[in-house]
C-alpha cells in the first residue's frame, strides 16, 4: 500500500508539469492580452507594464522562471488584473469560502443521497421508492442556474427570510441558499448510484444467504450490503468532492460569495495569467489528491482490492 | 488655563454638540428630516482591478477613489468644480504655470496635514515606470512638463514639471497652453496619496489597516469580488457637513439578481437590466432614473489598405450611414432614455453646441432614397448586392442593435450582412488589428470636453481603430486643442465624419439605475456621473 501511495505520488509530479506547460501555452495561445483594452496603452506605458510582470522576457524563460518560482517559494505571482493583489492573495481569500460552501454542500448531498438511494432500493416499487426517484430526477432536471434564481425569488424576495447574497465572513444565513443550490443536482446523482448499486447488491447471492440464515434486514442492510454498495458512489465522490470545493461560478455569480470559481472565469476573461495558472494548478493538484483518497478508501473498503 | 479660555472651550464643545445633535435630525441645508439609517449600499458588476488612486483605471474604482482620497478640486451636482483640497489657483499669461493655493485644514486620516508635498510625491509616482501604472498616459494627456519622457524611462520622475513652493502652494508646468486643465484635476490619477505609508507597506498600503487617506471616508472593510465598506473619516475637513455614515459597494455580477437584491431591500442603488427600462419606469416610477451617459456607440469601418474594396468608397459608406434608422433603435430596440446620434461627441457634453447636420433633420423616406441613390451611383443594386461582415463583441444588446441595423440594411439596400460576435479579449484583437469590415465601437467620456470624443479621428490617435486619415481633421483637431474657443472647428470636424462617414454614430448612450425612494443628493445633472458620498443623504420616509 505504501509503494502503490509513493508511485502515485511520484506520477503526480510529471502529470502536474503537463498541465502547466499545456495552461500556459493555451493561454498565450488566446489572442488579446492581461493589458489589452479598448485604449490601447501608449508603447512606452505598456513596455513598463510588461517588463514590471516579466512579459518581456520569451516564452521558455516565463515558464522557467514561474515553475521555479512555484516550487521554491510557493509564490504564484502578482495578479495582472487585481494590481494591489498577488495570486496567493486572491486564493487566500476566495478558497476558504468555496471550501466551506463546497464542504457543507458535500455532505449534504452524501447524507440525503446515499439516505435517499437506499430507502429507495429497499422499498423497491413502494411509494418511498417513486417518491425518492421523483425527488432525485426534479433535482437532476433543475440545475444550479435555475435553483439559484428560484431560491433568491423565494427565500429573499417573497419571504425576506435570507440575505440575497453576499459572505460577511461565512455567516450561517448567508450559507443557506449556495449550499441547497450547489447540492441538489450532486444529491440526485449520488441517490440514483446508490439506489442502483443496492438493487444489484441485493440480489447477490451472498445477501440471499444472510438473510435465509435468519439475520434481521438492518443488520443484512448495514453490515453485508452497505460496503459493496459504496463502491461505485466512492468513485463518483471523488472527483465530485473537487467539484464542490473548487467553487462552481453559477453559486459565486448568483450569491456574490467572492469565490474563487468567479476568480477563475474572470481571470480567463480577463487574461489574467498568473490567476489562470494558480487556480488551475490548485484544481489540478486537488484532483489528483482526492482521487488518490479514493482509490485508498477503495482498498479499505473492499479486501478484493489489492495494490 | 484662564476661566476665559476655560468658558470659550465650554461653550464651544456645548455648541458642536448641539449643532451635531440638530444636523443628525434635519438636513442642515434644506431642513428635510434625515432618516435614522445613513448607509448607502450599492452594485457594481465587478471588482475593480485597483483602488489605489495612481493606479486606478475603471469608473467603479474611480467612485471608491473620489470617497476615499480628495484631489485639488471635487464637482459639484452639476459637474462644475469645487474646491476640494485647493481653495483657488492662478494661471500665467502664456496659459502654462498653474499655481494652487491649497486649504490649511485639510488632514489625512492618520492626523498629518495634506501638503503640496504630497500631490508632487503621487503625481511623480503615478508617472514613474516603477509603478507603471495603466493610466501613467493621463498625466500626459495632462501636458505636464516632462511626463512623456519620464514614463519612457528618459527621465528621473523628479523632473516631472510639478513643484511643492511650500507646503500650501503647488506649482505645475505645462508643455503647451491646456484650457480645460483644472478640468483634469477631478480624475483619481492626479489625487494625493501618503508618501509615508505607500513606502512602508509596498503594495499593501491599500489594505483597510494599512490605508492613510484624505477624503471624507476611510476604508474599512475590503473583500475583492464580494465587499469594500468604507466609513466616515471623522478627520476630514468637512466632516460636519457629511451625513452618509457608511457606504457598502457589493460586486453582484448579474444584473437580475442584483435588482432582485434591490426590491428585497438591501440595495439603495442598482442598474437597470438590459430591455427592462419601459416595465421599471412603469411600475416605480420614483425609482428608475435615466440620465445621460457620457459615452457614443457607432460601427467603424475598416479604412485599412487591403481591407475590403467596396468599404473604401465613402458614397457606400454614407449610404450605410443613412439607412441606419436611429430613432427605431432608441425608442423600439433600446427604449431607455438613449438618443439619436448624428454627430460622434456625445450631445451633452459641456461647451458643445450640436452642429447642424444635414442628415439629422431629414426624414427617414428622405435619408432612404438618398441611400439607395448613392449606392446605386456607386454600382451596387439588386444585380450586383453588397455583402459586408459585421463584428461586435458578445452582449445581448450589441446583438439586438445589430440584427436591427442588418434588417434596415437588407431592406432599404438589399445588403447582405454577416453577423458575428467574439469574446472581448478577440474582439479587441481583431479590432485592433484591422480584421473587420464593419466593427462595433463604443467610447466614453475622459473628460467633459468635445475632445475627448473627435481625438480618435486624428489620423495618429492610438484609439481610432478605423484608420481614418483626413490632414484636414488632423489640422483642425492640433488647432483646436490649444485654442480658447474651439466650437468651430469640432463643427468642422463633425461634418467631416458625416461626409466621409469613417464610423456611424448611432445613439448617445443613457445611463438607467433604480435609487431608493429616499435616497437623495444624488448628482443626476453631473454629466460624468461624478458622485461623492459625502453629498448623499437618505431622508425619513
Amino acid at each position: 500500500m505504501l509503494s502503490f501511495v509513493i508511485r502515485r505520488l511520484a506520477v503526480a509530479i510529471p502529470t502536474l508539469l503537463i498541465l502547466v506547460v499545456l495552461s500556459f501555452i493555451l493561454m498565450y495561445a488566446a489572442p488579446g492580452g492581461p493589458f489589452n483594452s479598448e485604449r490601447p496603452l501608449p508603447p512606452e506605458v505598456l513596455a513598463n507594464i510588461e517588463a514590471k510582470y516579466g512579459l518581456d522576457q520569451p516564452f521558455w524563460r516565463q515558464i522557467v522562471n514561474y515553475v521555479v518560482s512555484v516550487v521554491t517559494q510557493f509564490d504564484f505571482g502578482p495578479s495582472f488584473q487585481y494590481k494591489d493583489r498577488s495570486v496567493n492573495d486572491v486564493i487566500a481569500q476566495g478558497f476558504p469560502v468555496t471550501l466551506t460552501y463546497g464542504f457543507w454542500s458535500f455532505v449534504v448531498a452524501v447524507t440525503v443521497g446515499v439516505s435517499l438511494g437506499v430507502a429507495a432500493a429497499i422499498k423497491q416499487n413502494s411509494w418511498i421508492d417513486y417518491f425518492a426517484v421523483g425527488v432525485s430526477i426534479g433535482a437532476q432536471v433543475l440545475p444550479n442556474f435555475v435553483m439559484a434564481p428560484i431560491l433568491l425569488l423565494i427565500f429573499t424576495l417573497w419571504l425576506g427570510w435570507l440575505p440575497g447574497g453576499g459572505w460577511n465572513g461565512g455567516q450561517w444565513q448567508f450559507l443557506i441558499m449556495p449550499v441547497i443550490a450547489l447540492s441538489t443536482s450532486y444529491m440526485a446523482s449520488i441517490a440514483r448510484i446508490t439506489r442502483s448499486s443496492m438493487l444489484e447488491v441485493l440480489n447477490t447471492n451472498f445477501i440471499r444467504t444472510a438473510i435465509a440464515k435468519g439475520l434481521p434486514m438492518r443488520r443484512v442492510i448495514w453490515r453485508h450490503a452497505m460496503k459493496p454498495t459504496i463502491l461505485p458512489v466512492l468513485s463518483y465522490l471523488g472527483p465530485a468532492f473537487v467539484g464542490m470545493i473548487t467553487g462552481s461560478v453559477i453559486i459565486d455569480v448568483f450569491f456574490s460569495t467572492g469565490g474563487i470559481g468567479q476568480f477563475f472565469v474572470n481571470s480567463a476573461f480577463n487574461r489574467d495569467y498568473s490567476v489562470i495558472m494558480g487556480i488551475t494548478i490548485l484544481v489540478g493538484t486537488l484532483t489528483i489528491l482526492f482521487n488518490l483518497v479514493v482509490d485508498i478508501l477503495y482498498a479499505w473498503i473492499d479486501p478484493k482490492i489489492r495494490y | 488655563m484662564t476661566f476665559r479660555s476655560r468658558l470659550l472651550i465650554t461653550t464651544s464643545v456645548v455648541l458642536i454638540a448641539t449643532s451635531g445633535m440638530l444636523s443628525a435630525n434635519t438636513h442642515p441645508v434644506t431642513g428635510e428630516t434625515l432618516a435614522a439609517d445613513q448607509s448607502f449600499t450599492y452594485r457594481v458588476g465587478d471588482e475593480s482591478p485597483s483602488i489605489d488612486p495612481g493606479l486606478v483605471e475603471d469608473t467603479d474604482g474611480a467612485d471608491v477613489v473620489r470617497d476615499l482620497f480628495e484631489g485639488l478640486y471635487n464637482q459639484d451636482a452639476t459637474g462644475n468644480l469645487v474646491p476640494g483640497v485647493a481653495l483657488s489657483h492662478d494661471v500665467s499669461d502664456d496659459g502654462l504655470i498653474y499655481t494652487f493655493n491649497l486649504r490649511e485644514n485639510a488632514k489625512w486620516s492618520n492626523g498629518d496635514p495634506v501638503t503640496a508635498g504630497d500631490f508632487v510625491y503621487a503625481w511623480q509616482r503615478a508617472a514613474s515606470p516603477e509603478l507603471a501604472s495603466p493610466y501613467s498616459w493621463y498625466i500626459d494627456l495632462m501636458s505636464i512638463e516632462n511626463s512623456g519622457a519620464v514614463i519612457a524611462g528618459d527621465m528621473e520622475p523628479s523632473e516631472l514639471g510639478v513643484t511643492a513652493i511650500d507646503d500650501l502652494t503647488l506649482e505645475v508646468r505645462l508643455s503647451q497652453p491646456l484650457p480645460y486643465f483644472p478640468q483634469m484635476l477631478t480624475h483619481g490619477t492626479t489625487f494625493p496619496v501618503h508618501q509615508a505609508t505607500v513606502e512602508e507597506h509596498g503594495s499593501n498600503w491599500v489594505l483597510p489597516a494599512n490605508m492613510v487617506s484624505n477624503g471624507a471616508y476611510v476604508l474599512t472593510e475590503f473583500v475583492p469580488q464580494e465587499r469594500l465598506v468604507r466609513t466616515r473619516n471623522p478627520l476630514y475637513w468637512d466632516n460636519e457637513n457629511t451625513i452618509i455614515e457608511t457606504v457598502t459597494k457589493l460586486v453582484i455580477t448579474d444584473e437580475n439578481v442584483a435588482l432582485t437584491r434591490y426590491l428585497a431591500g438591501e440595495l439603495d442603488r442598482t442598474d437597470v437590466p438590459a430591455g427592462q427600462f419601459p416595465r421599471l419606469s412603469a411600475e416605480f416610477p420614483d425609482q428608475a432614473v435615466s440620465v445621460p451617459e457620457a459615452c457614443s456607440y457607432y460601427y467603424m469601418f475598416n479604412l485599412r489598405d487591403g481591407a475590403p474594396e467596396e468599404l473604401q468608397n465613402p458614397d457606400v459608406r454614407k449610404a450605410l450611414s443613412l439607412a441606419v434608422d436611429r430613432d427605431i433603435i432608441v425608442e423600439n430596440v433600446l427604449a431607455a432614455g438613449q438618443k439619436a446620434a448624428y454627430t460622434f461627441t456625445h450631445w451633452a457634453v459641456a461647451g458643445f453646441e450640436t452642429p447642424d447636420i444635414p442628415m439629422a433633420s431629414m426624414t427617414q423616406e428622405e435619408r432612404n432614397a438618398m441611400a439607395q441613390e448613392l449606392l446605386a451611383g456607386a454600382g451596387y443594386g439588386p444585380d450586383n448586392p453588397l455583402s459586408i461582415d459585421l463584428v461586435y463583441n458578445t452582449d445581448d444588446g450589441h446583438r439586438a442593435v445589430a440584427i436591427a441595423i442588418s434588417q434596415m440594411w437588407k431592406q432599404t439596400l438589399g445588403v447582405d450582412t454577416l453577423l458575428s460576435n467574439q469574446e472581448w479579449q478577440t474582439f479587441l484583437d481583431a479590432r485592433q488589428n484591422g480584421d473587420f469590415d464593419v466593427a462595433r465601437g463604443g467610447w466614453c467620456a475622459d473628460y467633459n470636453e468635445a475632445s475627448t470624443f473627435l481625438d480618435l479621428m486624428q489620423s495618429q490617435s492610438g484609439y481610432n481603430d478605423s484608420k481614418y486619415n483626413n490632414p484636414e481633421v488632423d489640422a483642425l483637431l492640433a488647432e483646436a486643442r490649444t485654442s480658447d474657443n474651439p466650437q468651430a472647428n469640432y463643427d468642422r470636424v463633425e461634418e467631416f465624419i458625416a461626409q466621409d462617414t469613417p464610423i456611424i454614430p448611432i445613439y448617445h448612450y443613457a445611463a438607467d439605475d433604480m435609487f431608493a425612494e429616499n435616497l437623495e443628493g444624488w448628482p443626476y445633472e453631473n454629466f460624468e456621473q461624478q458622485w461623492y458620498s459625502k453629498d448623499l443623504y437618505k431622508v425619513a420616509e
